[in-house]
């Protein structure tokens, strides 16, 4: 890649960049210098990392002169691929994270598809005001937004909890049970607005022959919400699922800070969290096969998905 | 995020390239590096400094001001400490001295980060400056030089002497008095605890078993001999599993958390095992309970008086270092002089682990926020009863990652702080192990 990279800036260099877009050189000189500005940055700082990740992956450390000595990394074949699927820290996160994502996930998209459809009837007034107050946590950065909610969580500062125990109820919102749902809530609150937008930027592409021809037919709102809207936005449906299903098997910055204020969350309490824990202990390699393994089970899971929704859904 | 998607599909792609790459790993280094040498440089000589300790930049100052010649750089890497130094290790381009806490020593050498400054006289005249541990931590017990201590972290007892005189209990000098007063207390007031138990504080309940002579590493027969699961060190998880289990102690506050500092507030905590460097927090953070706290020898366990640590720092001589004379020269200035110590006590709130420290003003007069009490003589005394045989391990962050995880299951019912000690022990003989690291499971 490098080779084309620089044959093509030799030739911009040699043309000038000025020559008509016409003839053999010249034209390859002109997509090279549209592209480089592309390639430059994307072999640089997408490929060689993905590339280094997954050659450390497949690396072990070895040591000579004793505990003291010198330590160097030589080729071990799947050997951190098999720690991986051994380790049961790595399952249960993946575990953990699952069932997050099934009950979260839904839970979402259901709340994110009716709040489109609410600001797509005309029964609602002021519409900007609402479609923008529930865009706006998706502004707030996740770390400040896990930081705000556990504020809220916390049994010594909630305002919330005083309430709450006001009226007799005394939720433990970082509880063993509890800490992991009380995470998917600021995954909710932070991107269930996100997930509005797209999918009510779909219904306004919508023609409004559609629902007049409806209309005439003799059908409600409700069927025309459910019947025509709904189908119609699916590829939008699909894609927030994927979206999501990609963000629920990287979460970390919610659990993290929750983190400080509960012990209930462990350093390996979701899969990128154990990645993490893994590298800052210096095993680079281990914590290589661990993102690449969270990777490729990204990969299954989304690409299922869409395959398996896009057969029903005809698309 | 929609990136994610494209960058799965090239990880894939890129697989295609891993046998190329594979061919190209770092190839095994013959033999160790030679001696270091102590010759000074001729003329002017720049030295790079990382720390993270507040205000070290105008100490430096000071010391750039009175040395022309060996002009020192600092750089403030408290955002990732160990992430910067090992990032720069692997560059070779690490600093010519550096940061490092106690408990990364051994990890840091592993990573084979420092040089032996034993070839300089003056860095092994520099012992009698020192108190005694943190010497035989920066040589690792040994003849060698690998860094110069610098703060401390002595632990001793804060207490609301307010509180256990409203309830007419004694302060308590052992661990079994401490038991005694945490159920008097707790009776007196329900809402009331002897204090917290932190499951996410490793570095803290080391510390504890750091003064019950629980000596967790030991290298000897070409291994190390890890014993992390000893007798003493089981006898502290039972002390505290045993105030846990009898809801004696709160397990929901996080140590210097802003829902600590509220219970504080609350009178819900009689007591906190606390180090040196803590005294500025409660003082800071609690200014209504000025004259309340007053800080007592650590309890201690039978007959022993022993104290324990938690915390504080080294700086380095960093491998790579091409002007070792004149980075000792300044290491033992920046560590030693007394207005260098003054100066990162006042803007860095460093407790010194030179002995000259115990007579810089501030540490020898009494503190008004502590009803004007000589404070630094309680901290001063423990540490000089601080263990000088005691080790940490190689791979001593991940021990403690897997030590609080389990530490907090059992503070949630799940298992014993006992277990949470043989949970400790198998993770240090598998990091080991996976950074090829020779150990063994010690007696």
């Amino acid at each position: 890649m490098t080779d084309i990279a620089t044959r093509a800036t030799r030739v911009v260099a040699a043309t000038g960049g000025r020559r008509r877009l016409n003839g053999g050189g010249p034209r390859a000189g002109t997509i090279a210098a549209f592209l480089i500005p592309f390639f430059l940055p994307f072999v640089l700082f997408y490929l060689v990392p993905i590339g280094y990740a997954l050659w450390q992956s497949f690396l072990v450390v070895r040591r000579t002169g004793g505990q003291y000595g010198t330590s160097y990394t030589t080729f071990g074949g799947f050997e951190q691929y098999v720690q991986v699927f051994q380790n049961n820290e790595f399952w249960s996160s993946i575990g953990r994270i699952g069932l997050f994502g099934i009950v979260q996930v839904p839970v979402m998209l259901f709340v994110a598809l009716i709040m489109a459809l609410l600001l797509d009837t005309p029964l609602l007034k002021i519409k900007s005001f609402f479609r923008i107050t529930a865009f706006m946590p998706y502004a707030v950065p996740g770390v400040i937004a896990a930081i705000m909610w556990s504020f809220l969580y916390s049994p010594q500062l909630s305002p919330l909890i005083d309430l709450l125990n006001g009226i007799g109820l005394h939720p433990d919102f970082l509880g063993p049970g509890a800490v992991l749902w009380s995470a998917a809530n600021v995954s909710t609150w932070l991107w269930t607005g996100y997930n509005m937008l797209i999918m009510f930027s779909a219904l306004q592409a919508i023609p409004q022959e559609l629902y007049e021809a409806a209309k005439l037919d003799g059908a409600s709102n409700w069927a025309i919400a459910w019947k025509i809207k709904v189908p119609i936005i699916a590829p939008s449906i699909i894609l927030t699922t994927v979206f999501s299903i990609i963000g629920t098997l990287q979460l970390y910055a919610e659990p993290a800070v929750l983190r400080q204020i509960s012990s209930n969350i462990s350093s390996t309490f979701t899969p990128n969290m154990l990645a993490y824990a893994v590298a800052s202990g210096n095993n680079y390699q281990q914590a290589a096969a661990i993102s690449v393994v969270i990777a490729l089970i990204t990969f299954v899971l989304s690409f299922g998905f869409m395959r398996l929704t896009s057969k029903r859904a005809g698309l | 995020m929609s990136n994610t998607v494209t960058r799965i599909r090239l990880a894939v792609a890129a697989a295609a390239s891993i046998a190329v790459l594979a061919g190209c790993s770092s190839p095994a280094p013959s033999g160790n590096a030679s001696a270091a040498s102590c010759a000074p440089a001729t003329g002017k000589v720049t030295l790079q400094y990382w720390n993270t300790v507040p205000g070290m930049d105008q100490v430096v100052a000071l010391w750039n001001k009175e040395n022309p010649n060996i002009q020192v750089q600092t750089k403030n890497i408290s955002n990732d400490q160990y992430g910067t130094i090992g990032n720069a290790l692997k560059a070779g381009k690490a600093p010519d001295l550096a940061q490092v806490g106690y408990d990364e020593l051994p990890d840091l050498r592993t990573q084979n980060a420092f040089v032996d400054a034993s070839a300089c006289s003056a860095a092994t005249a520099a012992k009698s400056d020192f108190v005694p541990w943190t010497w035989s931590q920066t040589s690792f017990g040994g003849t060698g030089v690998y860094a110069f201590p610098q703060d401390t972290g002595p632990m001793a007892l804060y207490v609301r002497t307010d509180i256990f005189k409203k309830y007419g209990v004694a302060i308590p000098t052992t661990w079994d008095e401490y038991a005694a007063d945490a159920q008097k207390l707790h009776k007196a007031d329900p809402k009331l605890d002897i204090t917290y138990f932190d499951p996410n504080n490793a570095e803290w309940f080391n510390g504890l078993l750091w003064q019950n002579n629980a000596e967790m590493y030991n290298y000897s027969g070409g291994k190390w001999q890890v014993s992390v699961t000893s007798a003493q060190s089981k006898q502290v998880a039972d002390y505290w599993q045993k105030l846990i289990s009898d809801k004696l102690v709160r397990t929901d506050l996080a140590n210097g958390s802003t829902q600590m500092y509220a219970a504080f507030q609350k009178n819900e905590i009689a007591t906190s095992v606390g180090a040196a460097w803590g005294y500025s927090m409660m003082r800071d953070n609690l200014p209504s309970q000025a004259g309340k706290w007053s800080i007592v020898p650590m309890p201690t366990w039978g007959s022993s008086a022993a104290s324990g640590d938690w915390g504080g720092s080294t700086v380095a001589f960093m491998k790579g270092s091409t002007h070792l004379y004149e980075s000792v020269k300044f290491n033992t200035w920046l560590n030693t002089n007394p207005e260098a110590l003054a100066l990162e006590n006042k803007l860095g709130g460093l407790y010194p682990a030179a002995t000259a420290g115990s007579k810089l003003p501030a540490l020898s007069q009494g503190v008004p926020y502590y009803n004007n009490e000589k404070i630094f003589d309680v901290f001063a005394a423990a540490s000089k009863k601080i263990d000088t045989s005691f080790s940490w391990g190689p791979t001593q962050k991940t021990v403690n990652l897997a030590l609080q995880d389990a530490m907090a299951k059992a503070t949630a019912g799940n298992g014993t702080l006992s277990d949470a000690l043989t949970a400790a022990q198998a993770s240090a003989l598998k990091s080991m192990k996976d950074l090829a690291i020779p150990a063994a499971a010690g007696k």
